[in-house]
């Protein structure tokens, strides 16, 4: 097991990926970044309507939505490949609601059922695809993506003025609009997250906000395919807006809080991957769960604390009486 | 004082859930051979109070004996008969298997259930008129039915102490009053039961003894002393209006 | 059950020791894909012979397991330690750098007791509901393995090959000791299940009640776990990390759809996920070396379809028939009483009935009234006469007084019973008539005194009218009970 974790050296770890790696590495760490966030303020919408495992299948299921649009196009543009992503993420949800629907199947199984095959029959077509010759996504792509690649595109040229890399560019639209859309629909996404009851009554469609927002995470996860794959998708999904939850009970101050770790988790994710020379996109997962146990760790000193402080202030007998 | 006389006795039983206290300092002992009703209002802590006697939820404080000693040792000698909601009425279970499960306590691990225990099971069936219906999926049962097995279950126990939660609860009247004459004849055979009880116009009439709770206990004996204004005043804490008219229409009654 | 364990088990181990030549099925030379499913069909290689009994082991502990999970609700928690075991595989791997079964197996096992102990934990420190609990589990366990898996082949040294089956599987891939090792946990699961069956049942339908009697609930259900995390990880070789939780739940899913019995559904899941394997190797193998994992999911998938589609009682697709015939008997019950008013407008005096006063009465149009009139000739209710008109067979005529009798019987129950005023009652009685039982008819004759009139005043067929046959043979006597007046 030696030689597991490479000797830490200071210069090549922090110093370089800043200085004369930066033109190749910085285009990786925003990437990251913007993954993270854009799929963290999804994310909380998800883990308040608890459906953080939905997230999950929508994630699995999209990978045959992605071939089958390969197939019947032939070729790879992103609009052919999100609106690939967007079918499959809507049969999945169709289906899971189907099972559960017409069958005693109950709803955690459906889930399980329907991803679980739908991400078998991308593998299966893929695995075929690719003995043929005809087909460019592989596994690996698949469970990891292909973050550390984002570097060596040649960037988008408008006007003569380099701009990014064509991946970040679609990246960092997605995450731009996803912002929009929280900041311009806060209250809508709120109330139906909340109360679809009350929603209802006041006139907010339920279902309609529904179905935007796995839109919205269909988009988003397919957006992060490519670079983090389908599975670590989920835990951008889910990691960032965890730690948030942990640290605030308020909506606003934990998109903030979802933003700042997607930050966090992509800047010192890289620089673990440059260390343990491992993958990128796995390492940035590492760094946010770790942020996650750290956030965790401090509430529950922060309850032991309170709770000693309690009973050292109001034994239980004198509240009683009042 | 015998052991076998007290078969419940509960002293100064605190429960919290999430840190928030829900019963407070409980006291009370049980005689035996009665039918108690546990009377007060939503979120009393009546099943809590159920719960806790049997070590399904921890105990911030106090300690619980039945006949004498800790419900571990003494467990095979307590019946159940859960809230019907507490399970899951799809489970690819027979209604036979369901109150064969009341026998499980009297067999050791790993071992199955005899021709006897079937036996004894089918006699529960019987005693609640469920025979007929031995080997359907139980989710292919009326409510009133339902509870009918989960008491069989709790019959083929062969308990001495019966502790109920809300058997009434979403019955027809006809199963309603086969389950009170069922529970009356348990209690001619010297057996104790507790039952949470949500209807008051019915306690008066069903029970020996009240025992009313809320988040304390707020009074324990017979019905007759326990169904005054003054004392459900203080259990229902003056919440419900109509509760005086219930207690005036009950007095008119008797 | 019982009865079926010790052949399996006897099965497994007599086949267990025979497999010795462990070679790659992609070696083989067979090119064209009926060469190869014959080659599979006639067991030819040790290899593939591990492959096939391999995949069926694993299909026969993940049905077991499985099943519990399902029945449990814990569908989501199989995804999440599969998902969970990753890190602990590649550890197993570092341990002496070879895939050595017994290491990756150990470290797997403990990687997914770990990720279930953190849910446990989330659960109880934490105000995160069980969906995010396990989908952090899930997601973060996984990142920590795809490090360790990338860190993995940066490194000098070592045999990886192979490592990167544990991603969706090589049934082709499975030696002799992952094929041990599968005997093994299949072995012990069905020893468990067996043992523990009524254990197991009592704690998965109503954990309360269990512990109210004193079984050490908790126990069992870690015992459980490890079971769980035991099967994930001894099929991990073959079907892969990402789809083993399909290999637990669809199986499963689909015998309970088709059971209503615990055991049968254990035995059931079992046979299914033994099918799946068998299916999903057989299907690698034809495809020349294919990852067996989507494949073994995908045959369970369509043994699940098949259930959700036409199980017996619960299938959407027999259901839908039972509907579909049921509308259908209703409209030519519909059709006879039709032909029974027009007969008794005219006082039973003919058999025939005009297809237009017909149409008239069943308030359709004449065409849709001559297809009606067919289809009760192709079920042998009524003859056609060569001028297109009806008349009621012997047994078309016992069935419309049948139903006659029905509708006015129940509308005067509803009347006289329930008084419900009498124009409030055909409604009712239009439903009634086409379900009710021969014994709730004699009930309902005793309690209205076999009273012979509707209360609309018109009189209700008895069992003389019935009897009788033809309309006809009423037109000499009044029909009705007795045939006296009140």
């Amino acid at each position: 097991m030696s030689g597991l974790i490479p000797e830490f050296n200071w210069r090549e770890v922090v110093v370089q990926p800043w200085t004369q790696d930066l033109a190749l590495t910085g285009w990786v760490m925003l990437m990251g970044f913007l993954v993270a966030a854009a799929c963290g303020l999804v994310g909380n919408y998800l883990l308040l309507r608890r459906m953080a495992l939905v997230g999950d299948a929508i994630s699995h299921s999209i990978l045959p939505g992605l071939v089958v649009a390969f197939l019947i196009f032939r070729h790879a543009n992103t609009w052919i490949m999100f609106g690939g992503a967007l079918a499959a993420g809507f049969v999945t949800v169709v289906l899971i609601e189907f099972i559960h629907k017409q069958s005693r199947v109950k709803p955690d199984a459906a889930i399980c059922i329907s991803f679980t095959t739908l991400f078998a029959i991308g593998v299966a077509m893929m695995s075929v695809l690719e003995t043929a010759g005809t087909f460019h996504i592989d596994a690996e792509c698949v469970l990891y993506g292909e973050i550390a690649f984002v570097g060596l595109e040649p960037p988008v040229v408008v006007n003569g003025i380099e701009l990014a890399p064509p991946s970040v560019m679609r990246m960092g639209l997605v995450f731009l609009g996803i912002v929009a859309c929280v900041i311009l629909f806060y209250k809508e996404l709120l109330v139906t997250s909340f109360d679809p009851g009350l929603a209802r009554s006041m006139g907010i469609r339920p279902t309609l906000w529904h179905y935007g927002l796995m839109a919205a995470l269909a988009l988003v996860v397919v957006s992060a395919f490519e670079a983090v794959g389908a599975i670590l998708a989920v835990a951008m999904l889910i990691v960032p807006p965890m730690t948030a939850a942990q640290i605030t009970q308020r909506l606003p101050a934990r998109l903030v809080v979802t933003v700042a770790h997607a930050l966090a988790s992509a800047v010192i994710g890289y620089h673990l991957s440059v260390w343990w020379r491992c993958s990128a996109a796995g390492a940035m997962v590492v760094a946010g769960a770790g942020l996650f146990v750290i956030a965790w760790l401090g509430t529950a000193i922060r309850t032991v604390l309170g709770r000693r402080n309690a009973a050292a202030s109001a034994p239980v007998g004198a509240t009683m009486e009042s | 004082m015998n052991p076998e006389d007290t078969p419940l006795e509960v002293h100064d039983l605190t429960v919290a859930y999430h840190r928030k206290p829900v019963l407070y300092g409980i006291d009370v002992t049980v005689p035996r051979g009665q039918l108690i009703g546990i009377i007060g209002p939503n979120g009393a802590g009546k099943s809590t109070f159920i719960k806790a006697v049997m070590g399904l939820l921890p105990p911030a404080s106090g300690w619980v004996k039945i006949f004498g000693q800790p419900y571990k040792t003494n467990c095979h000698r307590v019946g159940y008969v859960p809230q019907r909601e507490s399970v899951d009425w799809d489970f690819p279970v027979s209604v036979m298997d369901v109150v064969l499960m009341g026998r499980y306590g009297h067999l050791k691990l790993a071992q199955r259930p005899s021709k006897k225990d079937r036996e004894i099971a089918r006699e529960c069936l019987e005693k609640v008129k469920m025979l007929p219906f031995a080997n359907r999926q139980i989710g292919n049962l009326s409510g009133g039915q339902q509870q009918r097995v989960f008491l069989a279950r709790a019959l083929a126990q062969e308990s001495d102490l019966y502790l109920m939660d809300e058997p009434f609860a979403g019955v027809d009247a006809a199963t309603e009053a086969a389950i009170i004459s069922l529970l009356r004849e348990l209690k001619s055979r010297g057996k104790t039961l507790l039952v949470v009880h949500h209807d008051l116009a019915t306690a008066r009439e069903y029970f020996d003894s009240l025992m009313l709770l809320n988040m304390r206990l707020v009074g324990f004996g017979p019905a007759s002393e326990m169904f005054t204004a003054e004392k459900l005043q203080t259990t229902y804490g003056g919440r419900l209006t109509i509760l005086s008219d219930v207690v005036q229409a009950v007095g008119n009654q008797a | 059950m019982r009865r079926y364990a010790p052949f399996l088990l006897i099965a497994a181990m007599l086949l267990v020791p025979e497999m010795a030549h462990a070679a790659r099925i992609s070696e083989l030379s067979e090119s064209s894909l009926g060469g190869r499913a014959l080659r599979f069909f006639t067991f030819q290689d040790a290899s593939l012979r591990n492959a096939l009994l391999g995949s069926m082991l694993l299909g026969i502990c993940c049905g077991l397991t499985g099943a519990f999970l399902v029945v449990r609700k814990l569908a989501l928690m199989g995804d999440a330690l599969s998902h969970a075991v990753l890190p602990g595989v590649a550890l197993g791997f570092l341990w002496n750098m070879t895939k050595d079964p017994l290491a990756i197996f150990v470290g797997a096992t403990l990687a997914g007791l770990l990720g279930a102990g953190t849910v446990q934990l989330l659960r109880s420190t934490t105000r995160h509901k069980e969906d995010a609990a396990l989908g952090f589990v899930l997601a973060s366990f996984f990142g920590v393995g795809i490090c360790l898996f990338t860190r993995i082949q940066n490194l000098p040294g070592g045999n990886k090959s192979g490592l990167d089956k544990y991603m969706f599987g090589q049934a082709a891939a499975l030696g002799q000791g992952d094929v041990m090792l599968l005997a093994v946990v299949t072995a012990l699961a069905l020893g468990l299940v067996l043992v523990l069956y009524k254990e197991y049942a009592l704690t998965s339908f109503d954990p309360g009640f269990a512990r109210t009697l004193g079984l050490p609930v908790s126990i069992l259900h870690y015992s459980l776990m490890l079971l769980l995390a035991f099967a994930i990880v001894s099929s991990l070789q073959a079907v892969g990390v990402v789809l083993v939780s399909a290999m637990l739940v669809v199986p499963a899913a689909a015998a309970f759809l088709l059971t209503d019995r615990l055991a049968w559904m254990l035995v059931i899941s079992a046979l299914f996920g033994m099918a799946s394997g068998a299916l999903g190797a057989f299907f690698s193998f034809v495809g020349r070396n294919m990852p067996t994992g989507p494949f073994m999911v995908l045959s369970a998938s369509s043994i699940f379809a098949l259930a959700l589609f036409f199980a017996p009682r619960h299938g959407v697709v027999t259901r839908w028939w039972r509907r579909r015939s049921q509308s259908a008997r209703i409209r030519r019950e519909n059709t006879l009483k039709a032909i029974y008013r027009v007969l008794e407008d005219h006082g039973f005096r003919t058999e025939q009935v005009s297809l237009a006063e017909l149409a008239q009465q069943r308030r359709v149009t004449l065409e849709e009234a001559t297809k009606e009139v067919a289809e009760l000739k192709r079920t042998a209710l009524v003859t056609i006469s060569p001028s297109g008109e009806p008349a009621l067979t012997p047994q078309g005529w016992q069935r419309a007084c049948e139903i006659v009798r029905n509708h006015r019987l129940w509308e005067l129950y509803l009347t006289h019973a329930a008084h419900i005023a009498a124009d409030h009652v055909h409604e009712d009685a239009e439903k009634i008539e086409h379900v009710l039982g021969e014994n709730t008819v004699r009930q309902l004759e005793r309690r209205l005194n076999y009273a012979n009139r509707d209360p609309h005043g018109r009189l209700i067929p008895g069992i003389e009218d019935i009897r009788a046959g033809t309309a006809t043979m009423c037109a000499t006597r009044v029909p009705g009970y007795g045939g006296a007046e009140p």
